[in-house]
């Protein structure tokens, strides 16, 4: 039987084509979205174990949830890893002196600078950060080694990672720039170095620690402490050390730190773990929206194969018949079938791997491409690929078993039958569908009406005490899965109502072929109903976000239309931070009427707690130049320039403040106390003096007794001494202090503008008492032209006045709105590429759906033809059926997607959602493109259709 | 016959331009044979194993009569039907019907021809299963765009015996009533020839007598060509004429044969089954075939 059975299979090949691509399809969404979930693993395992090299870190003892302190903590791996207390930076000394370590110190990392090239134009890459690294030969970078050149000293110079200067088109001794913070400064290229991992486009350029340090300490609040201290140990003569290594290492440290110091010394293989896992979680919301479309396909897929393997099915019959009367069993017949089945399944996911493994290569070669270079492995694991088939082999037997039943329990006689065997009724699994889908669509009403009614539903305290406790989210997730599953389980009893409701129009425009067309659907619904789920599901998630992208950008519009009154937004692309002397130049620009400049103030405290949001400091005409006030309650306006706090309406609400509150600011900043650096410097420079003094009078012994060689030996000692002492690292000496800053300030108006709604503003004023110079930071500037002025004049000034600043970019009214857009047209790109996937896929369905519908219908399309029917109206009665099944699973798509878009866009409203658009173009696009998909899938099922000679379709044998 | 509106011309003048509608309309001075074959030859499989199914066969069917072809199992009397009808195209040879050549046509040609010459009434899955009685036999109206005659479509169902039944679907329907709705459909057009094939076949003896009777009377009252098919002597007799085939030639052509006379010569030749047209052609194919 099961000789029988691969004998089949091998004639069958050819058919099995379609499900064979299908399986493939699928299984490869799968191993791809497992293999691009590993390979992103691998390369930030990678990346960790080359970035965050040391065997041994310090950091702090007391986790603390303090992330929004601004400090721009960003340790050496280019992850902010501040969920520890900070450690004193003068903890390097002790640990020095616990034997085993190589001369430790802090590795100052910069984030947020600019790479230019010889040619003036910054090296961009793709979201990646550029992070300058502080390395010298005393203290290098374990995981580089140079290729060419040297460390960097000074700030003239740096040293670039390979990939920087690939992309850059820069060597050893060349001349480039690179914008600090405080601006852009002329360097030359000191040297190249390369790491054993690829830095997934991240710029990378070697500092002279010193300067590492300095930047580093302007974008710090306290530069006295740091998050953590990396520890090289000498063990193995400058290699990594062992576990065991790290460990003992790690003990001696910790003897030797002191216990006020509240920080502690793990392992590097630890730290490296803990960091690598909370970087991969972060990534691993990429993995479940591949799957998803896994699911689709394989779902379209083992339906594919039942038909399939029912078209097959119905044309061994006479063959199984004979098996069946020379006594072989129906579990045989029932193998035979299996057996197919198995090896169609095994061929499509052996495919399916390969394909899936290609997808993942094809995204690293793309991404390299566009200057994200990878060097994690691509290659799905043993236990993905084993996943993958067993998930394909699944898929198929499941397919495969109710047509082989069919095949070992049908009466042989009712199989040759041409009739097809009347459905079960629909009416049933109908109702079960419509109460899932009524239940899923009273949770999504539930939430919209929180949404609208803000939070109170019913004003019955029970049921608003159940909407408080539920959330949002929950009965969002539940109605969209009991939706989608509802309205798949519902869709069969659609089908006919649907048929009739879409076949309307072909009906009256072609008058048989469109009502044989809609007739045709009814016959199978539960297969027609099927092959249009799997556009249902595509066009859901799709048409869902598309009316999100479509408000998110309406909403922008919207604010920068009636809101925005600045004719120009500065903003800086590096770290955000806008440099004082792009600050400068841009307000010495002519025609400007007024300048705003809105200073993040961070850590401030507002009753001794933190608030959820930023507060920042800007001048009194933010309300009247920048973005008109929308007001809850008071005058904005005249609170900002009496020097009360401007609250937004969810900060309000969230702490219970009104008009009139008083309210308590406090800000701790860390400051260089003057004093006493200057007196730890006097101190040094005491001791110098003191042991030279001694020295020389040493000396002056050795000399009187003639001791010539001692004598030498002295002087070279007062002279090393000295030169020591005049090239002191002066801040050494810094020694901070910290100040509290308290004030009693009344709430002056609470505002709803959608932009400052989780702000609190300040006046300059407030600001510059709460505030230093190094902590308040311009983050933005809006700039109102001068009556008459020329715009388009003025903007070029602008960008002339801070093109010298490279990260400065000036954005007129337009350009502000398209920044937002621009970043939903990327969302949209992705949502296309998903869309075209399902389209494919359920093209597919259809294809194979209308394939086993004709091979049913030959003696029926046989007399169509006799009677007179043309070629040209069989066609179009197979497209309009198509073209039926896919406007059908487009439309349901279309209304459970923007139902859905509608329902999230209520809920989350204020966060950027406050207009609705729905993207009619768009879902006109859709439901054109659908007519397009059903009428290209009916292309080969007729063609199948009409290659059969009208008499073997009528001939009685 | 027919209406003559204006969009009527207009259709009939496009099938003209089209080739097909060449000859004249059935009128007083028409050709007295309205199909016609000339020196037919239809072979199957290749040299090694060549099969002949009509071996040179020269005939003539004459308008507004009923033609039965008899013969055995392999006689090449469906093949002759076939390729009459346009279904099948023969080896070498011609076939005419009303005057066109019908072993020359293309596809769109044939297309046209089934809609606007030929009716068809086979053995059977006769009707598309999704639509009612009343479609089904303005189906080829339909498919063709012409306007439907009520009048006329009427007075087929009358003869069909079918007014209650029109809106019913072909498996709510009796194999006799189906094979009646079949039959209207055949007339619905008013095709030049009708070609059934094994009309009765699968029909109780009954049903199978109101459907010759309904053949019968299109070709008295209508003026309707029918060429028939069939096994049964007891269909055979309610034929102007009948034409026996055997091995792929014709070797008797009857003229108003009676029943008896039919059954003589099948006496005389082989047991032509006698049982009375029900599964009268199993037995039949099981005799032709242990003869073979």
């Amino acid at each position: 039987m099961i000789r029988i059975g691969l004998r089949d299979a091998r004639a069958h090949l050819g058919r099995f084509a379609m499900s064979i691509v299908a399986i493939a399809l699928g299984v490869a969404f799968v191993v791809g979205s497992f293999g691009f979930r590993a390979m992103m693993n691998d390369q930030v395992a990678q990346m960790m174990a080359t970035n965050a090299d040391h065997d041994v870190y310090v950091r702090g003892t007391d986790r603390t949830d303090d992330g929004d302190d601004g400090s721009a903590a960003v340790s050496a791996s280019g992850v902010s890893s501040s969920k520890y207390n900070p450690v004193a930076t003068d903890l390097t000394g002790t640990i020095d002196a616990v034997p085993g370590t190589e001369p430790v110190a802090v590795t100052y990392a910069v984030s947020g600078l600019v790479l230019v090239d010889g040619a003036g134009d910054p090296v961009s890459t793709m979201g990646s950060p550029t992070l300058g690294i502080g390395m010298s030969a005393e203290h290098p970078w374990r995981a580089a080694t140079f290729t060419a050149g040297t460390y960097p000293s000074g700030d003239g110079e740096v040293a670039l990672h390979e990939f920087a200067a690939r992309r850059a088109g820069l060597t050893v001794g060349d001349t480039a720039k690179v914008v600090y913070d405080d601006g852009p400064r002329d360097v030359t290229v000191s040297g190249v170095f390369a790491t054993s991992s690829a830095q997934a486009g991240a710029i990378i350029l070697g500092l002279d620690p010193a300067t590492a340090k300095h930047y580093s300490d302007l974008k710090t609040s306290d530069p006295t402490t740091t998050d953590a201290i990396g520890v090289y140990g000498d063990a193995n003569g400058g290699a990594p050390l062992t576990d065991a290594q790290q460990r003992s290492l790690a003990d001696a440290v910790n003897a030797a730190l002191p216990a006020d110091a509240h920080a502690h010394a793990v392992t590097g293989d630890e730290y490296r773990a803990e960091a690598t896992s909370s970087t991969q979680d972060a990534l691993g919301f990429v993995q479940p929206l591949i799957l998803i479309f896994a699911a689709i396909a394989l779902f379209v897929g083992s339906f594919i194969i039942a038909n399939t393997f029912s078209m097959i099915v119905r044309e061994s019959m006479r063959g199984y018949a004979l098996l069946r009367s020379i006594g072989a069993s129906p579990m045989q017949v029932f193998a035979t079938v299996i057996v197919q089945a198995l090896v169609l399944g095994a061929i499509g996911s052996a495919l399916g791997i390969g394909l899936g493994w290609g997808m993942t290569e094809l995204i690293a070669a793309g991404l390299a491409r566009m200057g994200t270079p990878l060097s994690g492995s691509a290659a799905p694991s043993a236990t993905d690929a084993l996943t993958g088939l067993a998930v394909g082999l699944m898929v198929t037997l499941v397919g495969a078993a109710m047509p082989a039943r069919h095949a070992a329990y049908a009466p042989p006689i009712q199989a040759m039958n041409e009739t097809v065997n009347p459905e079960r009724p629909v009416a049933r699994r109908g109702a079960a569908g419509a109460a899932l889908c009524v239940l899923g669509a009273a949770a999504w009403l539930w939430i919209w009406r929180i949404a609208a009614m803000d939070g109170v539903p019913t004003g019955v305290p029970a049921l608003d005490g159940f909407a408080a406790w539920t959330g949002a989210g929950w009965p969002l997730g539940v109605g969209a899965a009991c939706l989608v599953v509802g309205v798949i389980v519902l869709g069969p009893a659609l089908v006919g109502p649907a048929g009739t409701v879409l076949g309307w129009i072909p009906a009256h425009v072609f008058r048989v072929t469109g009502r044989l067309a809609a007739r045709n659907l009814a016959r199978a619904r539960r297969r027609s109903a099927n092959t249009a789920a799997a556009l249902f599901v595509g066009v859901a998630i799709v048409s869902c976000l598309g009316v999100i992208a479509s408000s998110a950008k309406a909403s922008v519009n919207g604010i920068v239309d009636t809101g925005l009154k600045a004719d120009f937004a500065v903003m800086s692309a590096s770290s955000g931070r806008i440099p004082q002397g792009a600050e400068d130049a841009i307000r010495a620009v002519d025609g400007i009427k007024s300048v705003s400049a809105n200073r993040f103030l961070f850590g401030a405290k507002f009753d001794g707690e933190r608030v959820r949001g930023m507060t920042f400091a800007a001048q009194d005409t933010l309300f009247t130049d920048v973005f008109a006030p929308e007001a809850e309650s008071g005058d904005a306006n005249a609170a900002l320039r009496g020097g009360q706090l401007v609250v937004g309406k969810d900060i309000a609400d969230d702490r219970g403040w009104k008009v009139g509150d008083t309210v308590d600011v406090s800000t701790e900043n860390t400051v260089v106390d003057e004093d006493a650096t200057r007196k730890a410097a006097q101190d040094y420079q005491d001791q110098v003096a003191a042991r030279i003094a001694q020295l020389q009078t040493e000396l002056a012994q050795q000399t009187a007794a003639r001791q010539v060689a001692a004598a030498q030996q002295t002087a070279a000692q007062i002279q090393q001494i000295g030169d020591e002492a005049r090239q002191v690292d002066q801040s050494r000496f810094v020694r901070t202090t910290t100040r509290r800053v308290s004030r009693q300030v009344t709430v002056g108006a609470i505002i709803d503008n959608s932009v400052y709604r989780t702000c609190i503003i300040v006046n300059d004023a407030l600001g510059d008492e709460l505030g230093t110079k190094e902590t308040m930071v311009t983050m933005a500037m809006y700039l109102a032209a001068e009556p008459g002025q020329d715009l388009a004049s003025l903007e070029t000034r602008l960008r002339e006045a801070v093109r010298p600043y490279y990260v400065v970019s000036v954005m007129n009214r337009d350009d502000y709105k398209s920044t937002m857009g621009s970043m939903v047209d990327q969302v949209l790109l992705i949502l296309y590429a998903l869309l075209a996937l399902s389209i494919v896929i359920a093209i597919f369905g259809i294809v194979n759906t209308l394939a086993l519908s004709v091979s049913e219908r030959t003696r029926e399309i046989g007399l169509l033809r006799a009677i007179g029917t043309s070629r040209g109206q069989v066609r179009g009665m197979l497209g309009i059926e198509a073209a039926i099944i896919a406007v059908f699973g487009t439309l349901l798509g279309l209304v459970v997607g923007v139902a859905a878009g509608v329902v999230i866009r209520a809920t989350y409203a204020a966060d950027g959602l406050e207009v609705l658009s729905i993207p009619w173009g768009q879902i006109g696009l859709f439901l054109a493109l659908s007519v397009l998909v059903g009428l290209v899938a009916s292309v080969s099922p007729a063609s199948h259709a009409l290659r059969q000679p009208v008499l073997d379709a009528v001939g009685d044998e | 016959m027919g209406r003559h509106s204006a969009k009527g011309v207009r259709e009939a003048k496009a099938r003209d331009d089209r080739g097909i509608r060449g000859a004249d309309d059935r009128g007083a001075d028409a050709d007295p044979v309205v199909a016609r074959a000339v020196d037919l030859v239809r072979t199957y499989g290749d040299a090694d194993s060549l099969v002949t199914a009509l071996d040179h066969v020269n005939v003539e069917f004459r308008r507004g009569q009923m033609t039965a072809i008899m013969g055995p199992s392999g006689s090449g009397k469906s093949t002759l039907m076939h390729c009459m009808a346009g279904l099948d195209a023969p080896t070498s040879g011609r076939v005419f019907v009303e005057g066109l050549e019908v072993s020359a046509m293309s596809q769109r040609q044939l297309t046209d021809l089934r809609r606007t010459r030929i009716g068809f009434i086979f053995q059977s899955f006769n009707l598309v299963p999704t639509l009612s009685a009343e479609e089904n036999i303005l189906l080829p109206l339909e498919i063709d765009g012409r306007p439907i005659d009520r009048a006329w479509f009427r007075r087929i169902v009358r003869v069909v015996g079918l007014e209650r039944r029109l809106s019913h679907r072909p498996s709510q329907l009796s194999g006799g009533q189906q094979q009646r709705v079949a039959c209207a459909r055949a007339m619905m057009a008013r095709p030049s020839v009708i070609f059934a094939d094994e009309p009765t076949g699968n029909l109780d003896s009954r049903s199978g007598r109101e459907v010759l009777g309904f053949l019968r009377q299109c070709v008295r009252d209508y003026g309707q060509s029918i060429v028939m098919v069939t096994h049964d002597p007891r269909a055979a007799s309610y034929a102007d004429r009948v034409l026996v085939l055997a091995d792929g030639r014709i070797t008797r052509d009857l003229d108003h044969p009676s029943y008896e006379e039919i059954l003589d010569v099948f006496a005389g030749d082989e047991d032509p089954g006698t049982d009375d047209g029900h599964g009268a052609d199993d037995a039949h194919g099981t005799d032709a075939e242990a003869r073979a």
